[in-house]
């Protein structure tokens, strides 16, 4: 059946060559939009795969600033909270890639296997991890970018704590949900602790509490804080989920940064789109004559060039997101996941990111094709067929 | 020449263009009649008023002055919706350059008028096979533009004229990029549309042989006829 639509699909074959660059340059638009915003949905996804039944407490000012580590002991004593364990950031570094970015923290080892119980960890490893003072535990996926296995040694060099700090490998851990990062490294605090100057001792970063019930999460948090109030140094408690935002706070700029950029890709996407339909109508414009001296009213007109951009739209978008399947998914996410899992543990394409996509896609191609529509509803039908000769 | 009432009544017609601030004068107080079922020719040499004449009488333009009646309709008052109107009810067109999509067949070229029409789709096709039957292209139905000969082009474009049966038809130049075997057919299909259909013929044309084929030759010089 001829339609409109059919007759604007038939005219964007004309120039094969053109609608080709024009649809893949389109179609790389949208694969570099839905890039970034599955790194901005991967990095909230990393906050959302948060324990519910967990909460965070922290320096009033800030995480980086430490508290002292009795604080733990009487956060058990709270009602709600069923058990506690805190830690430190250790910022260790591999020294022979110091490139490589990879989480290294040292907790209070039997607490921390009761509190992030979703660790999983083979019993006899777990017994030697207890045991041994220099014991580390290393998550799967670090252990395959390390090369390590369990009985390897391994040398960690600390930034915040300075000097080469050797630790045991013994064991490798996995998880049950995506709460816990696979490709971080976990040692004992006491490790650290008993190796600093008096005066540097018994402090924590952070404390994680399980709590009994999820819904008095902020209650639990609130009576915590209120605790430490009249203390010099106070708190701030909050669910683990709000943590794991807060420390993406500190990249909010970045984030921004991709936010806007990922809006400027889709404005270039916008003018390539416009500029080929713009073409395409001046080519046409004594056929758009012949249409309107043969009685297609100038709306008519202003359709033909709307259908085409739909069509280029529709057919950007579909490519777009074809491709962007296996490039974001299977190739960019495997390597963030693996190499990244601490920033990124789960870097998959939100299907609202190919809904969002796919309408943008639709929408901007609308959105460009407005001036040449318009220009083609103002056609004067004797101006058009001035231009046959 | 034909007896009928006019079909075509100009009076005074007066059309001004604009180049920048300065006026020109294109058609200069021109009245003219043409009768219903007449194939007038229209000569003059280039810049005379010849298309701007045609344009008019098929409601593309408008006149700056004067009144136009064409088919019953007074069209130099019409909006540019009801112009359009006008000319899918009452206008065919030829042009010299034939004008066919080249992304359409041709037979999907002789329906395009009829989509204006709320036809279904059975019936467009119906209307345009009969088209391309009177033009003696039935059998080229399915072919584009770029696949049949510039005389065959020609004749799409009249199946495509004639298909909606208007009252009148227009040509500007048709033979003028044909050659003259191509030509005379092209002629001979327009005597008959204009004997055996009755339809009223208003041609522009700069070749004799193509005016000697109408029955009424006018000549336009410095937008007056002579």
């Amino acid at each position: 059946m001829m339609n409109f639509i059919r007759i604007s699909a038939r005219n964007l074959l004309r120039n094969k060559l053109r609608t080709t660059l024009t649809v893949l340059g389109a179609s790389v638009a949208i694969i570099a939009f839905v890039m970034l915003r599955t790194v901005l949905s991967a990095w909230s996804t990393a906050a959302d795969f948060a324990a519910k039944d967990r909460i965070a407490t922290r320096h009033k000012v800030s995480f980086v600033i430490t508290m002292p580590k009795n604080y733990v002991d009487q956060i058990r004593a709270v009602p709600g909270v069923k058990s506690a364990t805190y830690a430190i950031w250790f910022g260790g570094k591999n020294p022979k890639k110091p490139e490589q970015f990879f989480a290294t923290m040292a907790f209070d080892a039997p607490s921390m296997l009761e509190v992030f119980d979703e660790l999983v960890l083979a019993p006899d490893q777990q017994q030697a991890f207890l045991a041994d003072k220099q014991g580390a535990i290393i998550g799967d996926v670090l252990a395959r970018q390390l090369g390590l296995k369990v009985g390897d040694r391994f040398t960690l060099q600390g930034s915040i704590y300075p000097g080469d700090w050797p630790l045991n490998i013994t064991g490798i851990y996995t998880a049950t949900k995506k709460s816990i990062d696979r490709s971080s490294m976990f040692f004992h605090y006491s490790y650290v602790n008993d190796s600093l100057p008096p005066d540097r001792q018994d402090q924590i970063g952070w404390i994680a509490s399980r709590i009994d019930d999820p819904g008095r999460g902020p209650a639990i948090s609130a009576a915590i804080d209120q605790m430490f109030d009249v203390k010099d140094i106070q708190t701030t408690t909050m669910s683990e989920r709000a943590m794991n935002l807060s420390f993406m706070g500190m990249i909010s700029s970045l984030l921004k940064a991709l936010d806007v950029i990922s809006i400027i890709i889709l404005f270039i996407m916008m003018m390539i789109l416009g500029n080929t339909i713009a073409m395409g109508v001046r080519e046409r414009t004594r056929e758009y004559g012949v249409l309107r001296a043969i009685g297609f009213p100038p709306a008519s007109i202003a359709w033909f060039v709307v259908g085409e951009a739909a069509v280029t739209g529709i057919v950007s978008g579909i490519v777009g997101l074809a491709l962007s399947f296996p490039i974001v998914e299977l190739g960019l996410g495997r390597l963030l996941e693996e190499n990244m899992g601490a920033w990124f543990p789960y870097f998959r394409i939100d299907p609202k990111t190919y809904v969002m996509g796919m309408g943008l896609a639709l929408v901007l191609a609308l959105a460009a094709s407005i001036v040449p529509a318009r220009n083609a509803f103002r056609l004067q039908v004797t101006d058009a067929l001035r231009r046959l000769a | 020449m034909s007896t009928e009432s006019p079909i075509v009544s100009l009076k005074e017609i007066r059309k001004t263009f604009f180049r920048g601030k300065e006026p020109i004068t294109v058609l200069d107080g021109l009245s003219l009649e043409i009768p219903a079922g007449s194939f007038e020719a229209l000569m003059g040499p280039s810049g005379s008023g010849k298309s701007t004449l045609l344009n008019l009488i098929a409601g593309l333009d408008r006149p700056t002055s004067g009144s136009a009646m064409v088919a019953g309709a007074n069209i130099g008052k019409m909006s540019d919706g009801d112009l359009a109107k006008f000319r899918s009810g009452n206008i065919g067109f030829i042009f010299q350059a034939y004008n066919l999509l080249p992304v359409l067949t041709a037979q999907e070229n002789v329906e395009l008028p009829l989509l204006l029409h709320g036809l279904s789709s059975a019936e467009r096709k119906k209307r345009a096979q009969t088209a391309l039957r009177v033009v003696g292209l039935e059998d080229r139905s399915h072919h584009y533009p770029r696949q049949l000969s510039g005389g065959q082009e020609q004749r799409v474009a009249i199946a495509r004229a004639i298909v909606n049966d208007p009252t009148i038809i227009v040509a500007d130049e048709p033979t003028g990029d044909l050659d003259r075997k191509s030509a005379d057919e092209i002629l001979n299909l327009m005597d008959r549309l204009n004997k055996e259909f009755k339809k009223t013929i208003l041609m522009v044309t700069h070749d004799p042989a193509a005016a000697e084929r109408a029955t009424v030759t006018r000549k336009l010089d410095k937008g007056q006829l002579r």
